[in-house]
């Protein structure tokens, strides 16, 4: 990891860093934004995890809630990934000694491909031509590894 | 005054300053504080937002809320245990915080719009219960909440600094 610390180095250096770090309230605004990301994409998520299990909106198709919700979690992924990314360079020499900091980024990825790779997939099946163990495995994946993010992404300021 | 007796009385309660001095209490407390903000809030938005006719319009507001209703609740439930055992644990710094007064004046304006929403649009609900965009009344209440609760999650956040 040696060989990426010059970048956590140089993002101390940038404008951006100098703005956030010299208007006080930039930082907890941030935070604030991060938090609405968070409702939005874990509200959804959860929502279309407990459909996946059967234990809400039974009558309601999983595709066409999927279809519904896509717009809510779209946003609040985008504005979770705009506003960590902006508190990121503010913090980034920090970051690069704190493990939790590390065991979130493990947790995003392992989530983001989860996501993008088989969620989305398993969501826009037909109910009837999708096997139930797609379901199960989907929705606890994803409620596994986003609030592992969230979990891990809490103890930074905490634990270090 | 009675509240700053009680709030001191909190803050140098055995539990209150077990968890104040724990360093793993603390932390686990808020995390769990902050996670169930998805069940809570999450579900929250989703209902506003069809009360505001953007979202589920095909299915009845009746039904979203009903699915919704259990699980909100818990939601809720871990908020506010987990919500008034950080109070406990800061009472007199949330006692002096603006953020915090701001947070608990607009928790209880939330449940007044609740309030006001169940005893007037609410009860005529089987009119316009499958309309796709519900009647000013309703979206008011869906725009009202929306708001209170972003100004909730702000003033949580900014809280924080104080303590």
């Amino acid at each position: 990891m040696a060989t990426i610390f010059p970048f956590f180095e140089w993002c101390e250096k940038t404008a951006l860093f100098r703005v956030i770090s010299t208007h006080e309230s930039l930082f907890p605004a941030l935070e604030t934004l991060h938090l609405f990301g968070l409702v939005l994409l874990l509200g959804t998520t959860v929502i279309l995890c407990l459909r996946l299990l059967g234990v809400i909106m039974a009558k309601q198709p999983v595709p066409e809630l999927a279809g519904e919700l896509a717009n809510y979690t779209a946003s609040g992924l985008a504005l979770m990934l705009s506003s960590g990314a902006l508190m990121f360079v503010a913090t980034a020499v920090r970051n690069y000694s704190n493990t939790s900091f590390w065991v979130k980024m493990m947790f995003l990825a392992a989530a983001l491909i989860f996501h993008f790779a088989y969620f989305r997939k398993v969501i826009r099946m037909d109910d009837l031509g999708m096997a139930r163990w797609h379901g199960k495995l989907a929705a606890w994946g994803a409620l596994i590894l986003w609030f592992g993010v969230a979990l891990s992404g809490r103890s930074i300021g905490f634990l270090g | 005054m009675y509240l700053l007796e009680f709030c001191k009385m909190l803050d140098k309660s055995a539990i209150g300053t077990a968890i104040r001095e724990s360093s793993l209490l603390f932390p686990v407390i808020e995390g769990v504080h902050v996670l169930a903000l998805a069940l809570s809030v999450g579900l929250i938005l989703i209902t506003d937002l069809r009360l505001i006719g953007v979202v589920l319009r095909k299915r009845p507001v009746s039904e979203v809320w009903e699915q919704f209703f259990p699980w909100m609740m818990a939601g809720f439930a871990v908020m506010f245990t987990t919500g008034f055992l950080l109070f406990w644990s800061h009472a007199m710094a949330a006692y002096n915080s603006m953020a915090f007064r701001v947070k608990l004046l607009l928790l209880i304006l939330s449940a007044a719009n609740a309030a006001v929403y169940h005893l007037t649009v609410y009860r005529k609900m089987d009119r316009w219960d499958t309309a796709l965009i519900p009647p000013a009344g309703a979206r008011l209440a869906g725009w009202v909440s929306l708001i209170f609760w972003a100004g909730i999650i702000t003033m949580g956040r900014i809280m924080a600094y104080t303590f």
